[in-house]
């Protein structure tokens, strides 16, 4: 069931503080239910954090606004109770826990899901995580790796909105094809709902996750604001050949197209 | 082999619930289970069982009656009577009480034996002594549970603990305490190991007693003789545990490893590790600490120390104290865990951290202390 916008993410005029330094100023951004949508940007101009506050860790504290998950405020919403309304996140940097094995956090996925041992364990065989199963959890993986272990722990939770930190980075080009399949194995068609597609916000700099997903919409972030939004090739084309510089001066000349109030 | 009446006959249901929770199984399949069953209830021992050929476990009363060479040669030669208040107050009972346990050469026991030791009454003084001697080529586990009646408070647990292993030969010790929250608990033990043995230390307190000390003392004596200490506690409001041990390294190429995880949720932690090395040798001391909430006055106090007499002892040591890392326990939450067992899990890999081969016992005690922190419980 959706809300009555169809949105499934509505972000209204959000402003959040690390450390008590305001790092997002003002963020609002839809996300209809069914869509995946990219977010760009240089590398500190808040797309991370957003990321992070949607899915409401602790040390990203809102200080003006409101995130609307399928028509209900989460503001003030725990991780685990987000995560229970199905909200996911690949990190792109998960910490490691000394002891504490990936096996035993799919474990308690099997335990506490509806998802089978079964299905955990044809997911980890495509996934190439059986190796590091049971080492401690995030220790010592190569970035590839990571996205490997992230994104085995998303698809096992069949979430309904899932986000993802620049899936393709630190990802070499033989694991890039199989990030991106799982990716879309995420997104592309919902095993738990059939006919229709999960929805999501993936973080990504070169937009090489693009050519396995398909985004509906792309927005690019800039010190804190969301600059502009519109078609996510077009997006990526302008910063190809410009880099954000060019986002930079259509922000300032105020003629950014499909820009957001 | 000693035959008498079914240890489920002697002991109530509540009492043996109790004593499960220290790793000590009352049951009718025992014999399945462990190779040997004393139970001792305040001063009473209630049941004492061998289910092993080779494998003796008595009353030290009676097996001092039995055996002129035990008082000859083991009982007090370890551990001075005058060694301190401990010592002399249990050297002062008239009738000592505690175990005996025999281990005939060439005898090596997969299951191990059990020690039940129950206070049932409210501020009862338990005063112990244990002898254990394994003879060359022999093997045993010995799981020795501690605990206190639920609706007990507060008691004394004096024990002196003399083991002897003779050569090629391996002791495993594990030692489960569950206490009343005004229990003092006095251990105080020695082993001595021979050569090309082993002893495995293991030491879990799970409900923190008012005042714990326990750090036992190693003598690896004998050539290629080890010594591995594993403790692990949880302390609480109020409590001082002070716990750890010694090791002394006199054997050529000894070796020893001492690790110690604490979860402080309040109170006063020491954790020691203490090595002296004497030979050619190589040993090292672990300990990390974990803070969870020290209330007001609560802290860890790490400390690790070597002693060398010999140039070629290769001796080092590491401690560190921290906390659990919201990012971590949130990390957790992120796929769904609540805030206390995401607490849980990361406790129990702290606490499980490093230990290979951990027995299912010890794996299931660990796992108990990790749930009771992260709920909370030990408010």
């Amino acid at each position: 069931m959706s809300s009555a916008t169809g949105n499934i993410l509505e972000i209204h005029d959000l402003h959040v503080e690390v450390g008590g330094k305001e790092l997002l100023h003002g963020i609002n951004l839809a996300i209809p239910e069914g869509q995946v949508h990219a977010l760009m940007g240089p590398n500190g101009s808040g797309k991370t954090s957003l990321m992070m506050t949607i899915m409401g860790f602790s040390a990203y504290k809102v200080t003006r606004g409101q995130i609307l998950f399928d028509g209900q405020d989460i503001t003030g919403l725990s991780v685990t109770e987000r995560a229970r309304l199905g909200i996911a996140i690949a990190q792109q940097r998960p910490p490691t826990i000394a002891g504490v094995k990936l096996r035993a956090v799919l474990d308690y996925i099997v335990a506490h899901d509806s998802v089978s041992a079964e299905e955990i364990a044809d997911l980890v065989r495509q996934a190439r995580v059986e190796e590091f199963l049971d080492r401690d959890i995030n220790a010592g993986l190569s970035g590839g790796e990571i996205k490997r272990a992230e994104l085995v722990q998303l698809l096992a939770t069949c979430p309904r909105f899932s986000m993802m930190d620049e899936p393709e980075s630190g990802v070499d080009l033989d694991s890039l094809a199989l990030v991106g399949s799982l990716v879309n194995r995420l997104f592309i068609r919902d095993s738990c709902r059939p006919v229709r597609r999960r929805s999501g916000l993936i973080v990504t700099h070169t937009g090489h996750i693009l050519k396995y997903i398909e985004a509906d919409r792309a927005h690019i972030m800039l010190d804190g604001r969301i600059a502009c939004s519109g078609n996510p090739h077009l997006m990526l084309q302008t910063i190809a050949e410009s880099g954000y510089a060019a986002c930079v001066c259509c922000v300032v000349e105020g003629d950014g197209y499909d820009k957001v109030s | 082999m000693t035959k008498s009446v079914s240890t489920v006959d002697v002991i109530a249901q509540d009492e043996a619930e109790t004593l499960a929770d220290v790793g000590v199984q009352i049951r009718h399949d025992e014999p399945e289970v462990r190779s040997a069953t004393y139970v001792l209830r305040d001063h009473l021992p209630l049941c004492v069982q061998t289910y092993r050929e080779g494998l003796e476990m008595l009353p030290i009363a009676e097996a001092l009656r039995r055996y002129d060479w035990l008082r000859e040669r083991y009982f007090w030669k370890l551990i001075s009577p005058d060694q301190d208040e401990v010592t002399r107050q249990v050297a002062a009972e008239s009738e000592p009480q505690g175990y005996f346990i025999w281990v005939r050469q060439g005898t090596r026991i997969t299951r191990p034996a059990q020690a039940g030791l129950f206070i049932s009454h409210e501020g009862l003084a338990q005063k112990l002594h244990n002898v254990i001697v394994l003879e060359d080529n022999t093997e045993l586990h010995l799981i020795t549970g501690c605990t206190t009646g639920r609706a007990v408070r507060s008691g004394h647990h004096l024990a002196v603990n003399e083991a002897y292993v003779g050569a090629n030969a391996t002791l495993t010790m594990t030692m489960v305490h569950s206490w009343g929250p005004e229990v003092i608990v006095r251990p105080r033990a020695a082993v001595a190991v021979g050569d090309h043995s082993h002893y495995i230390n293991n030491y879990v307190s799970l409900r923190p007693a008012l005042d714990i000390q326990s750090n036992p003392r190693t003598y690896l004596n004998g050539v290629g003789a080890t010594a591995k200490y594993m403790t692990v506690i949880l302390g609480s409001r109020g409590s001082i545990i002070d716990t750890g041990g010694e090791v002394w390294l006199n054997g050529e190429d000894s070796g020893a490893e001492l690790v110690h995880r604490g979860v402080c949720t309040g109170g006063k932690m020491y954790q020691r590790g203490f090595l002296v090395g004497n030979a050619r040798c190589r040993a090292h001391v672990d300990c990390a600490g974990m803070l969870l909430d020290p209330g007001e006055d609560g802290f860890i106090e790490s400390v690790p120390g070597l002693r060398s007499f010999h140039p070629e002892a290769r001796m080092s040591h590491e401690a560190s104290v921290g906390k659990v890392a919201p990012e971590q326990v949130e990390y957790l939450m992120s796929r769904g865990m609540e805030e206390h067992e995401a607490i849980s899990m990361i406790i129990r890999g702290f606490l499980d951290a490093d230990i290979e081969g951990l027995s299912a016992e010890l794996d299931a005690r660990i796992g108990e202390i990790a749930a009771m922190a992260g709920h909370g419980e030990h408010k």
